[in-house]
């Protein structure tokens, strides 16, 4: 989400730049690619810049076949200890054939099109994945299955998300749908809109986004329209500092105590690392989201709903 | 001898203020009735729901202030810069402090510091670049204009090349807010440095109009200023440091929002004639105004997302610039 928003297309200058700077802290602070006790098997070699491919081949029992992750990729711990690749959009090719990355699993955006070209010129398969829909998320769960050869339990993760999903959905249907605002970021006030997987899981646990309308998965949105829209669910996951309060608190929302939601004390503040990487804990996310928007279904929200972050997250 | 070198024309001076505060009048109105949630005073009826009152009261005013604030300290570091360099194209991010600024914000945001300590760690990286520049381009006890100029591109590229360092290695999410941040907005200021804003616009304002018939020397040139009897170093040095705070304190709570000391000061000199002593006040009026409307448009024109202001008055401010560029070229002054 952030890490998307965030990624505002560096210029080939500053692409070399940063390139040059992740090779020098590479250099400085990486251990040395140490003959690993048990070689990957034959077969695709990958390196993973999506947190969610990561996280779905380490539930498809291949994470042997990773030999490099990205920045981003801080969970689960035996991959976040990977080899360190560099920043989202701009691995380091020297860094990948080094590794012997055969194979780059990233997400499919605009703004690495051109360091594509040049990996595909140096030999390296690019795998563009979309993890920002429940769709593109399952088929990507799939596409990583039949990569890694593990077609069978692909298929299976896909089946019981889509049975979970289902079930979460039957289980809200004919329930009032409240307003909800899923905040992102704040200063400014960014929120998950359209086509965000976010977006999903409150239509999906039975809710209605306010900014609906926003025509962008991840839009910086205006205050005041969210005011008017007096939303009765705040879903508050801007704010990813470690020790960051979390839980049932109306924090700076208090500001507008008119808001159905700061009156109701139904203003949740949300680990992001709960919500924020579309993968197999898609289920976990729907009924975390379901349970706050329809405690009368679901039952109450549980304080581990919120954080801390997933057991041995890298931070 | 051009009537800028004598005596104030008082009535000519009264009116263009009075319709320059006029305009920043209607901006503000303008401003507080859009936006995104509707248009409407009706927030000031008696019975209005509590939300209609926030968006007006704690929403939108201090924001259509900020605004204001924000736009009148651009519009005068912008004068400044251009009666210091003799160049009525000259940009006031052109001398670096807006590299300092953002290369303060991007170390506090690496070293983890909260966001809230942004504005103060950029305003003494901007300070910090603004005491480094006049240092070096002290030239024989003088201010060199040319120096100066050449000092803060090279600042403006040397920061530039660490703050992709840093954030390339520090790679904390926290510096998404860093994007934002220069991309340029107009934040709600809180109270105590929407004061400190308006108070430092005006110092420079009254400044720029005492030292007005000295800068208006100035513009003539510095020999012919000497001759005249006007302490042009100690001037440029008042000029210089006065715009640089401007622009630092800007930036430091609204990012980079170009083309606001461009546009401002030579559309108000194209009206209103170059004697600094009306191109001040007036240019921070106007520059008020015309941020306010911008801003106005980056809320409202995509609702319910919104635009970087900095967007907007970039897409006003760079085509009018080359329009200017090529009208100066066209007479053979520019």
């Amino acid at each position: 989400m952030r890490r998307r928003s965030a990624g505002a297309p560096a210029p080939a200058p500053a692409a070399a730049l940063a390139a040059l700077a992740v090779l020098a802290a590479c250099a400085r602070s990486a251990p040395p690619p140490a003959p690993s006790p048990a070689p990957p098997p034959a077969g695709a070699r990958l390196g993973v810049l999506a947190p969610a491919a990561a996280e779905t081949l380490a539930r498809l029992g291949a994470a042997e076949r990773v030999v490099a992750v990205g920045d981003w990729v801080t969970w689960p711990p035996e991959l976040a200890a990977r080899p360190r690749l560099g920043s989202y959009d701009a691995p380091s090719a020297e860094r990948l054939l080094e590794l012997g990355v055969d194979t780059l699993i990233t997400t499919a955006s605009a703004a690495g099109r051109a360091e594509r070209a040049e990996l595909a010129r140096l030999g390296i398969e690019v795998v563009e994945l979309d993890t920002e829909t429940f769709e593109g998320t399952l088929a990507a769960i799939a596409e990583l299955g039949r990569r890694v050869g593990r077609e069978a339990a692909a298929e299976a993760l896909v089946e019981e998300i889509r049975a979970r999903l289902d079930g979460i959905a039957r289980r809200v249907a004919g329930a009032r749908r409240p307003r909800v605002l899923v905040a992102v970021g704040r200063e400014p006030l960014y929120a998950a809109g359209p086509g965000s997987h976010l977006d999903e899981l409150v239509r999906l646990a039975g809710g209605e986004n306010v900014v609906a309308d926003a025509g962008a998965p991840w839009a910086m949105v205006s205050l005041e329209s969210v005011l008017a829209r007096r939303p009765e669910v705040v879903l508050d996951s801007a704010d990813n500092r470690p020790g960051a309060a979390r839980g049932a608190l109306p924090g700076e929302w208090a500001r507008w105590p008119f808001l159905p939601a700061v009156r109701d004390g139904r203003v949740y503040h949300i680990d992001p690392a709960r919500l924020s990487v579309p993968g197999p804990r898609l289920p976990e996310m729907a009924e975390l989201v379901a349970r706050l928007l329809h405690p009368e279904i679901f039952g109450p929200p549980r304080a581990s709903d919120f954080g801390p972050p997933l057991a041995g997250e890298a931070r | 001898m051009r009537a800028e070198r004598g005596p104030l024309d008082r009535r000519r001076f009264a009116l263009a203020l009075g319709g320059g505060a006029l305009v920043l009048a209607l901006a503000l109105a303008a401003g507080a009735g859009l936006g995104a949630a509707g248009a409407g005073f009706g927030a000031l009826a008696p019975d209005a729901p509590a939300a209609a009152r926030a968006i007006l009261w704690d929403v939108r005013l201090p924001r259509v202030l900020s605004a204001a604030a924000l736009g009148a300290a651009l519009a005068l570091a912008g004068v400044a810069f251009q009666a210091l360099l003799r160049n009525p194209l000259a940009d006031p991010y052109v001398l670096g402090v807006s590299g300092g600024a953002s290369l303060g914000g991007v170390l506090a945001l690496a070293a983890g510091l909260p966001a809230a300590g942004l504005p103060v760690t950029a305003f003494l990286g901007a300070l910090a670049a603004l005491a480094g520049l006049e240092r070096i381009a002290t030239v024989a006890g003088r201010l060199d204009v040319l120096t100066l100029l050449l000092t803060g591109a090279v600042f403006n590229a040397t920061t530039a090349a660490a703050i992709v360092i840093v954030q390339t290695v520090a790679s904390r999410e926290e510096l998404h807010a860093l994007v934002f941040y220069l991309l340029g907005r107009v934040p709600a200021l809180p109270g105590a440095a929407l004061g400190a804003l308006s108070l430092a616009a005006a110092g420079v304002a009254v400044l720029l109009f005492a030292r007005g018939r000295s800068l208006n020397a100035l513009a003539l040139g510095e020999e012919g200023a000497l001759q005249v009897g006007v302490e042009v170093e100690s001037v440029k040095r008042q000029v210089f440091v006065a715009g640089a705070l401007l622009t630092a304190l800007a930036v430091s709570w609204a990012g980079l929002v170009g083309f606001v000391g461009l546009v401002v000061p030579h559309a108000v000199r194209r009206l209103a004639g170059p004697d600094h002593r009306l191109l001040a006040p007036l240019s921070a009026l106007v520059g008020a105004a015309f941020l306010v409307v911008a801003d106005l448009v980056a809320r409202v024109v995509v609702a319910p997302r919104e635009l970087p202001v900095g967007a907007v008055t970039a897409l006003v401010g760079g085509p009018f610039f080359l329009v200017v560029l090529r009208h100066r070229r066209g007479r053979g002054d520019g």
